[in-house]
Parts: structure tokens; sequence; C-alpha cells
């Protein structure tokens, strides 16, 4: 995964001015560069501005064979071509760290003279030249002598003599790094040499931001892309932030469970636990795939395998190993009759419970797909979509497919998903309405079934079809059923819906033990839903359910005909208070700061906008019937249901 | 830990990764008491070590819960605490007591007594996970808490299947955390009791099994944290060695190990542990700078005659992972350790160098009461809700007062009236004095109903008041009433640690370049 840059893949490329562009890095194809305006007194933060892109045209052209099959990680710049022409694709070298460190430091005669002689072993050390980086020549040569201060500064724009049409102008010329330019533009300046030190390295380092020809190439993981998106569309994922994604995946618990034993619940039909998370995602898959990436079924598999190709023996192994372990769900589906006896051993799985509840199905139509009686069939293996039993992530959507786009960034297409992409297996999506009224839904009907006599005398395209219908309708009733009975080990919930409706469907098909996550980027949706789960609405509601005979106080209905649900109690009570436990409300702020030699300090700006919370709880088994706390309160008076 | 582990974890897996669907005797459950107040404990059916007749038992604020209550328990079952006679605790005089047949125990086959339900009190039985093994675990040292842990994990991109090296194990929050990003399935060896090694040697190196890789200085911790991850069922997915990572590294004897992708230091001093970790040995100019650090003078004549002598001895071996981008994370408390470990870390050619701190905090709700109803009553402001409210009362006040002096008014003259008649005295109006009595005994009547009905028109009194308040506070649905609110919780952290990340490309040489020129062309 990720160790150097693969053919049709995305990358992100970041470009000096901090931006992220992302790109497919399709063989024999151009990458077109460009130059990017920023407005200059924002100071680039990790992934957390916004600024109008201008784009100033185009500037430069690199072929993307040029990074392939590089390490990730790498900044490349464009060379300076000998050819004055503009068309042609630039050479690109690999920068040295040394030399990009050089530029963040912008002099190191700023280091106090105790440490100034770090650069001298830095750049001895580095394998390719490390001179020749323009801006930090004018440094060298005007600020290492005396430490000036600001006394004489002189706020004129005036004082930098080239117009903007030459600068222009110099830009159109020149195709290579960008150096030239700065160079030109910093012996333009009338006062370079009243500069402090600090000023010039500031100046310098907005110059190259502005001008230099480099990029860096980024993986596209989810940290990037969170980058990505929040510069430009943060509102699609409910401007959730990475250190807020970090929490929703700690608190959920979410993480691999390859080779999680397929557990039944005390009913002794449904699933209970097998890392199955249950997920309401507004953020266009964003969440899913955080979870999915914690979960080891985001990247595709291929890649592993390729990764083999090159890396020695035991990595063969090893990815042998992966592989194995990410078709197990496969192999399990793909014959039938394996999967049933693996069912059987560890206990009815979903598989089964799907066939069992249609006793009329012949064992035999399962298969059906490639091992009926008809010949024609390719002898392909046909894999399920949805059909993983452990390690999954069930997505619950209000429309007809759920949105999650993002995921295309990892490979995986919702349109057209690859069979070879973990989540294939391991994604699967209930609609609302499948999951509450399936009846109403026409996918979960089971098409009319047709018998094998009949079946022979069909055309092949109307077989074919035939199949189809009746694998969708497998495909759908098997999901639906599964996440009906529950037993979730976890539900994230990050949506734009009413968090109370989603919790009360949803919480109850979490297992015991399992948790609940809600994220939102304002606090008021969640401190309503805390209000749902406090102490004194769970007090009142075991009092209400239980307590009744105990002491008068407490009202009767006057329906007295059980927990049926009247509006009255809908509303005082949206969810069953006494399900979650420890019901908690946080939220967190990662707070970037600027790291250079004396000048070390939080970044003056950042972005504002939501805070971004989230809650929490546990799911749990209440005891039916009153339960009196111990140990609270001033008074010896026993209170009610508190934990 | 005394813990029977071989079988606990033979059988199952560790109840952080995958908990099963029952609590199960040998493995670690958490009571959980209130959000914040979890005790974990390692389930136990014998009542060996045991003081109680019960056999073992975690006795809480909120009531005793003896094991055997925990045991086979589906996870989040709510627990109801037992009668445990926790004064005396002599095993022998209560298993006499329960031979003799004590009113309702009896012994069940182990020996142990069951538990008699106590009247109140109550838990829930929850699965450890890193969140609540965090809240609970016994501090050896400074813990990481999880909006640190979360975020470095999400940023430093730890995933199924990587190797993570983590340096100052400490109490081992960040190592829970830690096993459970990067676990991907169990080494598949035959004996996971037979150590380590031999598991790991099977598996040498491999990118596809995670493994946390966790040095620590300190002897006994290290120790503790083996004996507690074993107890966990996590010990055949660490490697905990006991090490100054300074001076020795990070290499294992297994020339495939760690070979890391993630690096999670929490140290003091991580710029001394850098130079070993490196992809070539690092040149003595960049060991010089990176030790000729001005604030550790005494360390560095220390670390320039270990480093040359280092050198010659063994052949230089990297730590990391040759085909991955590494990342790195170091979590140090004060800003003087992130420059020295920021200016290690770009002289010895790590980029993408950024820093951060993690502020978090919990957000409290509460519906907060304010209005004259409120008064006498707890955990409300019985302050006017409103204008209007504040009017009113005091126009109640001072009709209360009005009507008050118009009583004493009235009192008063009928005093004086009857004064007077006693001072005439004389006899003729002797004799209407005891019709006047009469009289005055009805008036009084009279006076009485009016007081009464005045009285009665009149605004309550504060006693009234209060009594009413208390009536009313019956039929109140207090958990809707008031206004619903939200703050910052009492107690924050406003400051853990920095938070310095890293990454280090994978080794690129101009062979490198030229091939892969070669190849995309």
């Amino acid at each position: 995964m990720h160790s150097f840059i693969r053919p049709n893949t995305h990358v992100a490329l970041r470009l000096p001015s901090g931006l992220l562009k992302i790109v497919e890095v399709i063989p024999n194809t151009y990458v077109t560069w460009s130059y990017y305006y920023k407005p200059p007194n924002r100071p680039r933060l990790h992934g957390a501005y916004t600024h109008s892109n201008v784009n100033l045209g185009k500037y430069g052209t690199f072929s993307t064979n040029q990074i392939l099959g590089r390490p990730y990680h790498l900044t490349f710049e464009l060379l300076d071509s000998e050819k004055e022409n503009s068309k042609s694709a630039a050479q690109l070298r690999v920068v040295p760290a040394s030399e990009l460190h050089a530029e963040a430091l912008g002099s190191d005669q700023v280091l106090p003279p105790a440490t100034g002689g770090d650069s001298t072993p830095i750049e001895a050390d580095g394998d390719a030249a490390a001179n020749g980086s323009v801006g930090f020549d004018i440094v060298n040569e005007d600020g290492d002598v005396i430490m000036r201060n600001n006394r004489l500064t002189v706020d004129d724009p005036s004082r930098q003599t080239l117009t903007m049409e030459e600068i222009e102008e110099l830009k159109k010329a020149g195709v290579g790094s960008g150096k030239d330019i700065i160079a030109r533009i910093m012996a333009s300046h009338l006062a370079i040499d009243e500069k402090t030190s600090f000023s010039l390295a500031k100046y310098t380092l907005r110059k190259s931001r502005k001008y230099l020809k480099r990029f860096t190439v980024l993986p596209l993981d989810l940290g990037t892309l969170t980058e990505y998106v929040t510069e430009k569309e943060a509102y699609k994922i409910m401007e959730l932030r990475e250190e807020t994604l970090g929490l929703i995946c700690s608190w959920a618990n979410v993480h691999s469970a390859s080779g999680a034993r397929v557990q039944t619940a005390e009913d002794g039909v449904s699933q209970l636990g097998g890392g199955r998370w249950l997920v309401v995602d507004d953020t266009g898959g964003l969440v899913t795939a955080a979870l999915a990436e914690k979960m080891g079924i985001l990247y595709p598999t291929v890649e592993e395998e390729e990764e083999e190709e090159e890396g020695d023996e035991e990595k063969e192994q090893d990815a042998k190993k992966v592989h194995e372990n990410g078709s197990e769900s496969v192999a399990i589906v793909v014959s039938k009759q394996n999967s049933v006896d693996h069912v059987a051993t560890a206990g009815a799985g979903d598989n089964e419970a799907s066939s069992s509840h249609t006793p009329h199905k012949p064992p035999k139509f399962t298969n059906g797909n490639h091992e009926g009686p008809r010949p024609p069939r390719k002898p392909r293996q046909h894999v399920a979509q949805m059909s993983a039993q452990t390690n999954t992530l069930t997505v619950l959507h209000s429309n007809n497919q759920p949105n999650i786009s993002h995921l295309k960034y990892f490979g995986f297409d919702t349109g057209a998903p690859v069979a070879s992409h973990p989540l294939y297996t391991h994604l699967k999506s209930v609609s609302w309405l499948q999951l509450l009224h399936p009846m109403e839904d026409p996918s979960y009907v089971e098409p009319e079934r047709v018998t094998d006599d009949v079946l022979a005398t069909m055309k092949s395209s109307k077989r074919g079809n035939y199949y189809k219908k009746r694998r969708r309708w497998e495909k759908t009733k098997r999901v639906v059923d599964e996440a009906r009975a529950g037993g979730f080990d976890g539900l994230v919930v990050a949506s734009s819906m009413e968090a109370k409706s989603i919790l009360k469907e949803l919480v109850p098909l979490v297992r015991g033990g399992g948790r609940v996550v809600v994220y939102s980027p304002n606090a008021e949706p969640l401190v309503e839903l805390c209000d749902y789960y406090s102490k004194d609405r769970r007090a009142a509601y075991v009092a209400r359910e239980f307590g009744a005979e105990q002491d008068g106080k407490v009202k009767t209905d006057p329906d007295d005909n059980g927990p049926d649900e009247t509006e009255d109690e809908d509303e005082d009570f949206p969810v069953n208070p006494t399900l979650l436990l420890a019901p908690s409300l946080q939220t967190a702020r990662a707070r970037h700061w600027q790291v250079l030699p004396q000048r070390t300090h939080p970044f003056m700006t950042s972005k504002g906008g939501a805070e971004g919370y989230l809650f929490t709880g546990t799911r749990v088994l209440p005891i039916e019937g009153r339960v009196e706390a111990r140990g609270h309160g001033r008074s010896k008076k026993r209170k009610i249901a508190e934990s | 830990m005394e813990m029977p582990q071989s079988p606990a974890h033979a059988a199952s897996s560790s109840p952080f990764l995958d908990p099963g669907t029952h609590s199960v005797a040998g493995s670690l459950g958490v009571l959980q008491l209130k959000r914040d107040h979890l005790i974990p404990a390692i389930l136990s059916a014998s009542s060996a070590d045991s003081d109680y007749a019960e056999g073992k038992v975690v006795n809480t604020r909120f009531g005793s819960y003896p094991h055997s209550t925990l045991i086979n328990k589906p996870w989040g079952t709510q627990i109801l605490a037992s009668v445990v006679d926790t004064g005396s605790r002599s095993k022998k005089r209560k298993r006499e007591k329960a031979d003799n047949g004590d009113d309702n125990v009896d012994a069940d086959r182990t020996g142990l007594v069951k538990a008699a339900t106590a009247s109140s009190g109550f838990a829930h039985l929850v699965p450890p996970t890193p969140e609540t093994w965090t809240l609970c675990l016994p501090h050896r040292t400074q813990v990481v808490y999880t909006p640190d842990y979360s975020y470095i994990l999400q940023r430093l991109r730890v995933r199924p299947g990587d190797h993570i090296i983590e340096a100052g194990a400490g109490s081992g929050s960040f190592t829970h955390a830690a096993v459970r990003a990067v676990y991907n399935g169990y080494p598949t060896d035959n004996s996971p009791q037979e150590g380590t090694e031999s598991a790991t040697k099977k598996h040498k190196g491999s990118t596809g099994q995670g493994r946390v890789y966790s040095f620590e200085y300190h002897a006994p911790r290290a120790e503790t944290l083996k004996a507690e991850l074993a107890s966990h069922g996590l010990d055949t997915l660490v490697t905990v060695t006991n090490r100054d990572v300074y001076n020795d590294g990070f290499c294992l004897d297994d020339h495939a190990e760690p070979n890391a992708d993630v690096i999670f230091l929490d140290l003091p001093a991580p710029w001394q542990a850098l130079k070993h970790l490196t992809r070539s040995p690092p040149s003595a100019a960049v060991l010089n700078s990176v030790a000729s650090d001005p604030s550790t003078p005494t360390q560095t004549p220390q670390l320039s005659s270990t480093s040359p002598q280092q050198q010659p001895s063994t052949p230089f071996r990297s730590p990391l992972n040759p085909n991955r981008t590494v990342r790195i994370c170091t979590f140090s408390p004060c800003i003087e350790q992130v420059t020295k470990t920021v200016s290690a870390l770009r002289s010895l050619g790590w980029l993408e160098i950024g820093m951060a701190e993690i502020q978090a905090k919990r957000v409290e709700v509460r519906r907060e009461r304010v209005g004259l109803q409120e008064e006498g009553l707890r955990g409300a402001n019985a302050a006017a809700a409103s204008v209007q409210e504040a009017v009113q009362r005091l126009r109640d006040v001072e009709g209360r007062a009005k009507v008050f002096h118009g009583l004493q008014k009235e009192k008063q003259q009928q005093v004086m009236r009857r004064a007077e008649a006693a001072k005439r005295g004389d006899k003729a109006t002797l004799s209407k004095v005891a019709d006047d009595v009469a009289d005055e005994d009805l008036e009084a009547d009279d006076g009485g109903a009016m007081k009464k009905a005045r009285v009665e028109g009149l605004p309550p009194s504060k006693h009234d008041r209060l009594e009413r308040a208390k009536r009313d506070l019956e039929s109140r649905e207090l958990f809707k009433e008031g206004r619903l609110v939200h703050r910052t919780e009492a107690e924050i952290k406003t400051h853990t640690s920095y938070l310095v990340f890293a990454v280090l490309p994978r080794e690129w040489s101009r062979d490198d370049e030229v091939e892969a020129r070669a190849r995309w062309s």
C-alpha cells in the first residue's frame, strides 16, 4: 500500500502554495502546471484555509511517466529547460530534503551561532547538490552578518521596482523552476538589505510559494482527501476535520475484524458482533472511508498484489496472506456448500438465515448462477456483492442509492464496483425503507421462480436476466435481513437528519456493549440528543414503565395497556433512554503551530466554521423493571436509575 | 497477573478485539459504574485468592459485585449488586457458615456461595476497549488520552497490517489503541503461548501482519505491561522490549523486525532517539549536529563516544520499512523539546514536519430551571424568571403587607376601645358590658371570618409557597422543564502535549531513478 506511485491511481500534488491538487496518474499523459495566486498574508496551514484561486494560466507541463514508480512524498521541481518552448514537457528533478528545509528555515544565519553549523553537514550529506536554490542564495548573501531590526522598514509597495506587467512577462518567458523569476524580483527590491533576516526569510518564502514550480506527490489517503475537500467544499463532508475523524473511529471502536468468528445471538439465528458496523453517512462517503480504512478494507487488494511483485519473498508470502484474508468471505460465497458447512459449524450465519426464511427455495438454487444445469454460463466465479459475513460496514441511506462518491478515490465506484475491491463484499447498503418496511421495497420481494425445465427453454439473454434478478433479490434480502436482525458492533452517524429519529431505530440494532457515535457540526442537535438520554429523563422513563405500582406519584397512563406508542410518549421519550450508557458530548480541535528556529508559535490564522461535536454512548441491556441505585445524594433516600 | 492466561486466549481472541457474545471467565471485563468510573477485572470463576465466600468480588461505592455474577453474561448487561459480607473477610468463617446451611446461601459445585441480590445498586458490564481501558487503567506514568491518541493514529495513517514502534510504553494506553489500529489477525501459529519469538519468526518482518513494537526503559514497567498484555490476550501482537532506545536503538534480534511503518515516541528527549531511526547510517556531521544541541551539554560527550563505537561493532541495520514512507509522531509537553526534536528531524531529512496540539473538551448538557416556582427546590435557580414575574412577586408582597397592616390596625383599635370602656367603668355602662362582650364575641366571630376571607384573597405566605412548590414537584416533569444548555465541563485538560509529525520517504537513489525512468517511458 502506498509504497510507490502506481499507474491509474489518484494522487494528490501539494503545490508550493500549500494547496492540493488531485490527479489521476494515467501513464503517458501530461499534467499541466499552473500558477496559483494566494493572498499574501495568509500563512500556509495544515489543510485549513480558504481563498479563491485565480488561475494565471498554464506555465509548464510534465509527463506522468516522470513520477510513476517513484516513491511518495518526494518533492519534484520542474527543471529549466534549454528550449524556450513552453509546450514541451519539462524535466523533473527530485528536490532533496536538505534543500527543502533550507528554504523553510529561510536562512541558517537565523539560527543562533551555536547551531549555525547545521546546514553544512546536511548539504554535504544530501546526494544531489543542494546549491542552486536562488532564494536561499540571496539570503545567504545578505542576511549573514547583521541582525537587523525593523526600525527602517518602509511600508511602501513602490519599493518593488518590477511592475506587475514585467512580472507577467517574466512568467510567460520562463518555463523552468521559477527560480529566475524569484531572483529577479528579489534583485529588484530596492531595500532588500534593509529587511531583518526573519522578514527576508518570510519574503523569500512567500515569493517561493508564488513562483516556484515545485510539487510534492502525496498518496491520496484519508487525511489528504479530508484536507482536499475541506479546502474546497467543507460543507460536503459536514466540515469534518482529521481530529474529529480520529475521535469518531476511536469511540466507535472500529477496527479490523479479519478472522472474526461468526457468532449468533440468543435467538440462534441473528448474527452478533463479528466486526460489523452500521453507518449513516451524509458526508459523501468520507466517514465510511475512514471506518473502512481502520477495518483494512478501503484500499484495493490489487495494490497489494502489485507490491508483492516488486517486494522480496517474505513480502510475497504476506501479501498472499492478506489476499487470503480478503478473499475469505469470497470463498464462502463462491461455493455455497462449503459456506453452509462453515456457517453451521460457526453457528447460523446470515446467509443461512436468509435461506431458511424462504423454505421453498431449493438449496441448489443459491449457487445456480455458476453451478446450475446450464452449460452456457462461463465458468467465471461469481462473487456475490455484499456477501462478507464479518468485518463489514452497512451503510444506511435515504435515497435509492447511497451517496458514497468519495470512495471513488480509493478505486471503488458504487456505480460499477470492481469485484476485486474489498469493499465489494464488505460494504453493504440498506435504504431506510428496506430497513423499516422491507415489504414495500420492490427489490426485497422475491421475483417469480421458474422451474429448471422452463429455464432450459429460455433464450440465454432472458435466462441471464432471470438470474440477474434472482441474484439482486438474494443480495437485497440477505443484506436487509441481516441489518434488521441487528447485533452490530457499533453505530456511526454523521447525518443531517434528526439524530433522535435515527437513534430510535438504530440503537436497538446495536449489540450490548457496542458503541454509538453521532457526529454533528453543531452542538445543538447533539445537546438535544443528550437531553433525550439524560439521567432525569431516564428516571422518568423507568418510573413510567415500571414504577407505577411502587409509588403513587407516578402518573398512570389513561390507556394503560402496555408500552404502546401514544403521541405524547413519542414526544417525551423519542428514544428509549435506558439503552445507552454514559451518553457524553465532546469536541476536539487541533491547533497547528509554526516551528521555526526562534519563531515557534501557533499559526496566526486558521479556519473557523463548525466546531464539530461528537455524541458517544454504549449500548446496554437494561434489566426489566425498576432498579434502585445506590450511593448517591446527601440524603439516605434512594433515587431511581442512576449510573 | 495470576490469571489462567493460556486457556483464555488459546480458545478465543482478545476481548479488546473480539469480545464474543458473553463475558468469559479468565478474560477482562469492565464494570462501568459512572461515566468515568470504571473498574477493570479479570473475571475469575475460582475462589482462589479470595477472602469472600462468593469468590472474587468487586467492591464499589455502588455495591458489591461477585465475579460469579459477571461471568457468562451478555456484554452490556446491567448487573445488580449482591449482598456480600464485606465486614468479616475470613474465608473460613464464611465457608463454615455456608456449610451450616445459613438461610438463603447455597454453595454451588465450585464451592462458592451463590451471591444473593442486594436491594439496590447496579452497574453495567461492558467489554474492554482502548477507550474504556484508558479511563480505568492503573496509572504508572502520564497517560495518552483518547483525543490525543485518536488524532495521532489518524494523522499517522495507521492501518491494519502496519508495524508500529512505540517508545516509552508508559501505562500502555497508547499500546492498546495502537494494537487495535494495526491488528489484522493473529500470527497464524499453533502455539501462542510459546512466546513471541517463535511466533514472530514465522512471520518475520511481515508487512501483512500488524504488530506493535513497544519499548520501555523502566524494567518493572515493561514487565507489568507484558503481564497486562498477556492477560488481555494481546501478547501475540505486541513485542515489549525493555531497552534504552537513546543508546541502543530499535533493532531487534530478528533481522526482519521491527520493519516499522509508523513510529510514536513518548520520550523525554525524542531527538536523542531519532538518530536510530534512519534509512542509512547518518553521517558523523549530522550526528554531531543532532547531538550537539546546546541544551543537552551533559549528554553530548556520552553520545559522541557511543555512536562511533556502535558503528564499527555492528553493521548498520535500519528499523524502518525500506519500501514505504515512514511516519513519525513525537509527544512532548514542552515547547523546548519540540524545537529540538524538529531541528533534529530536519537534519535527518524528515519531511512534512508539522506540529499541533489537541484541545479537547467535554461538554456538559443540562436543563437550567429559573423561576419563582423553584423556590426551595434543589438544582434550580429560584429567582424571578422574567420582569413580569418579579413585578407580580413585588405586588404580592406589597398586598400582603397592606392587609397585614390593616389587620394590625383594627386589632389595636379594638384593644383601645375595650380599654376605654373599662376606664369609664360606671354602672350604667356595666350592664351594657355583658352585651358588649356578647357583641364582641359576635364581632370577633364575624371578624375572624372576615379575616379569613381577606387572608384567602391574599397572596400566599412564604411558608405556603414552599409547601406548594414541594407539592407541585410531584406532578412536575422536571426532565423537560427549563432551558436546555451546554457548557464545557468543570475540569478540562488545557494542555496535554505537543505533537510533532513528520514523514520520511523511501530512499531514492540515482540508480532507482534510472530504473524508473527506463520502466516508465
